[in-house]
């Protein structure tokens, strides 16, 4: 439904409620919708509300207002039945076309991708049961769904393509062989003897180690078979109590391996990303910790060449470190305030804009990629927070010299994705779900 | 009549009726501001006739009040009544957690 139908077709049903709910809730629903992007969902409840707030002995039902609802009757089916009777057949078709396509019910939550292949998997859902599904992505304006499968979310490719990783429900890791990626079968599930809910995963980049990690600890599996896997050993991340107590505040779970392999990095523990050596990963241990941040990590990657680290926090600034010597890495960039120009295109909120809080508590989504270079960094800023002149996402480049320090930063893109944005391989492709839709689309930057 | 009772009688609109109470309970806000709010807090997408659907019932409940319009907005608080629903039904989401870590022997950052 086209966002401008919708909201004459939500304005007009605001005057099918009854009359004295109309004087008490019109006015304010008006300007409500004034600021909301309207949809077929907004239609639905508009329309459920009209008719509920008519059955309801609390307002008069009043003949006007009953006129109006089935004058809106008439209309919806007026336009819903040639409609129907002209987009059936194509709706068949594309149903054939995109039957593995998920069911929609919620958005793209994350995607790994596999290169060499061409295989991407995708998980929707926010709950830990997603659905996944094996797409050919040789062109990603194109993408074919191929399979999918009940794996559960996050999921990791195998850089050959040949063996998804999901966590289940029940938060242990899963293994699924794609070798064939239009018949993906489960071959095993990890069990560390642990039990505890796992939270990220990631395979290294020759594929033959598999880091499955949970708040405090990491799972190092040897993936030679990946029908039996074998556990190579644990890394403990520390975590501290915060100073007076009170809870510990978690960062959210991400793990990476650096390009050559030889690096792990992990925003498990508190506050902090640790960086592991795995060069022997059955004697891997700690190189150093990046702590005391003030900030959670939300994101981060490895640049290309494996010298620099950048990362997102939960804020929304931008840090930049080097790892010439990955024992002492050194912050080269800071970018803060990235909220405030993602929410602000001039940087500065209008006199009638309240500033975003420091200590909002809103959902952040964030991506972060290196372009294949490693002359760019682009970030994604999707926060759930609303404005009136908020859009729904803010893309930003930043050139990066060979230090890792940042030149100034220029805005790639606006309102493009929804919910948790993807950077695929190459740095310049958004992946996402747009705005009231629960499809995914890959959006090529400029 | 117990808390689940009073919720329950809010049929379909009983969890838009919590997240609201709950966006309410740090300052009055207006509708926009509350579908904002929800959204930040919860990842809930409320649409315009759920939420008034709902603010209707918790104002005629005596759970929330409209204070005075600002041009077109009008801003909504939580009353003492609607304090107190809020507190009982948050103790009963409470005991429902724990009993569902006890029983699922999830360590949720325990």
């Amino acid at each position: 439904m086209r966002p401008g139908l919708a909201g004459r077709l939500s304005r007009f049903l605001v005057g099918c409620h009854p009359r004295r709910w109309r004087e008490r809730y019109g006015e304010e629903m008006l300007d409500v919708l004034d600021q909301h992007h309207a949809t077929a969902r907004t239609v639905a409840s508009l329309w459920a509300s009209a008719v509920s707030a008519q059955l309801d002995p609390a307002y008069r039902t009043d003949r006007l207002s009953l006129a109006r609802l089935r004058r809106a009757a008439l209309i919806s089916a007026a336009i819903a039945a040639p409609l129907a009777l002209v987009l059936a057949p194509v709706g068949y078709g594309m149903w054939q076309d995109s039957y593995w396509h998920p069911a929609a019910d919620e958005p793209l939550e994350t995607a790994a991708f596999s290169p060499h292949t061409g295989l991407m998997v995708t998980a929707f859902g926010e709950a830990i049961d997603g659905t996944d599904v094996v797409w050919d992505v040789t062109d990603l304006s194109r993408p074919r769904p191929l399979s999918q499968f009940e794996g559960g979310q996050p999921v990791a490719l195998s850089p050959d393509g040949r063996t998804v990783a999901t966590i289940t429900y029940h938060g242990q890791a899963a293994l699924w062989n794609v070798t064939d990626p239009r018949h993906p079968v489960e071959m095993t599930t990890l069990s560390d003897g642990d039990g505890t809910q796992l939270e990220e995963l990631a395979f290294s980049p020759d594929g033959k180690i598999l880091a499955a990690a949970r708040y405090d600890r990491i799972f190092l599996w040897d993936m030679a078979r990946p029908a039996r896997p074998r556990l190579l050993g644990t890394l403990d991340a520390p975590v501290t109590a915060p100073e007076g107590g009170g809870p510990i505040p978690f960062s959210q779970q991400d793990l990476a391996f650096s390009p050559d392999g030889t690096v792990l990095a992990s925003a498990t523990g508190t506050d902090q990303v640790t960086l592991w050596n795995v060069t022997d990963p059955a004697r891997a241990y700690r190189l150093a910790t990046i702590s005391s941040l003030g900030d959670f990590i939300q994101a981060f990657t490895f640049s290309p060449r494996g010298n620099l680290l950048g990362a997102v926090t939960y804020h929304g600034a931008v840090l930049v470190y080097s790892l010439a010597n990955p024992a002492r890495p050194a912050r080269t960039a800071t970018v803060s305030s990235l909220l405030t120009r993602a929410f602000f295109p001039s940087g500065l909120p209008r006199p009638s804009e309240t500033p975003l809080c420091a200590a909002c508590s809103g959902l952040g989504n964030y991506a972060v990629a290196f372009a294949p270079d490693g002359h760019t960094l682009t970030v994604v800023v999707d926060r759930e927070e609303m404005s009136a002149n908020s859009g729904r996402d803010t893309i930003f480049d930043w050139p990066v010299t060979g230090s890792g320090t940042l030149g100034a930063g220029t805005v790639a893109a606006r309102d493009v994705a929804d919910f948790q944005p993807v950077i695929a391989p190459g740095g310049r492709t958004v992946v996402g779900s747009p705005p009231g839709s629960h499809a995914w689309h890959a959006w090529p930057l400029p | 009549m117990g808390v689940h009772g009073k919720f329950d009688d809010l049929g379909r609109f009983a969890d838009p009726s919590l997240l609201i109470l709950t966006s309410l309970s740090d300052g009055p806000k207006h509708g926009y501001a509350i579908m904002g709010d929800i959204a930040g807090f919860s990842g809930v997408r409320m649409e315009p006739g759920t939420l008034y659907g709902a603010l209707s019932r918790l104002e005629r409940r005596g759970w929330v009040r409209p204070l005075a319009t600002d041009e077109r907005r009008r801003p909504y608080e939580i009353t003492a009544a609607g304090q107190e629903i809020l507190a009982e039904q948050v103790m009963t989401m409470q005991q429902i957690v724990r009993v569902a870590r006890l029983r699922t022997a999830m360590a949720w950052g325990a």
